[in-house]
């Protein structure tokens, strides 16, 4: 679902408590480059906004990196 | 539902008033979230001044307003001269790298841990809700 919405991104998504719903995901990606920590993170949970509203996931924390950008 | 046009202006003028302003469940003597705390637990490390509200007895209402001000609806919310920096998430990653020290023109302190040390192993814990 992120990686369709931003086309090249690596994507790593960890079920921290078993039941699937609770998610924490470490996505790299070009389209972030130049952009806020909060414009990062606008683009990761407008990807999967359709799964918040359908309650499918309850609580995705985030965490955005470049993948060239050192530091 | 758009945002009361009140309540809106409200949090303007908050926002107006305090360079770093913090939005949270609780306050900050007595948060109500983990993710709440974790953020003055941060903003008392840098010892950087900021306002706070508390967003519980509002928390629809307040929705609206930082989302049509912010594109963000999930407390808390942390911002500086206005703008929206992040949730707990965010501030805890910008506090470690020293980012947000620069952001909101305070010192960095030695030792930048965003937890404050902890028995390890010990899962971190909400305070008591208070209902009703």
């Amino acid at each position: 679902m992120i990686e369709s919405a931003l086309p090249g991104a690596e994507v790593e998504v960890v079920d921290e408590t078993g039941s699937g719903d609770h998610l924490r995901a470490t996505v790299s990606a070009t389209q972030f480059a130049g952009l806020t920590r909060i414009d990062q993170h606008r683009l990761v949970r407008a990807a999967v906004q359709p799964r918040m509203d359908d309650g499918s996931i309850h609580a995705l924390s985030i965490k955005t990196r470049q993948p060239e950008a050192g530091g | 539902m758009p945002a009361n046009p009140e309540l809106k202006q409200k949090v303007e003028e908050l926002l107006g008033e305090n360079q770093v302003f913090l939005f949270m469940k609780g306050t900050p003597e007595m948060p109500r979230c983990g993710f709440s705390m974790r953020v003055v637990g941060v903003l008392d490390q840098l010892g950087v001044e900021y306002g706070a509200v508390d967003v519980l007895p509002l928390l629809d209402p307040l929705r609206e307003v930082t989302g049509e001000l912010a594109d963000w609806r999930t407390f808390p919310q942390l911002y500086v001269n206005g703008e929206l920096v992040g949730g707990c998430d965010i501030v805890e990653e910008m506090f470690e790298s020293g980012e947000l020290a620069e952001l909101v023109g305070a010192e960095q302190p030695g030792e930048a841990t965003a937890t404050p040390p902890q028995a390890p192993g010990k899962p971190q814990q909400s305070p008591p809700m208070q209902l009703g």
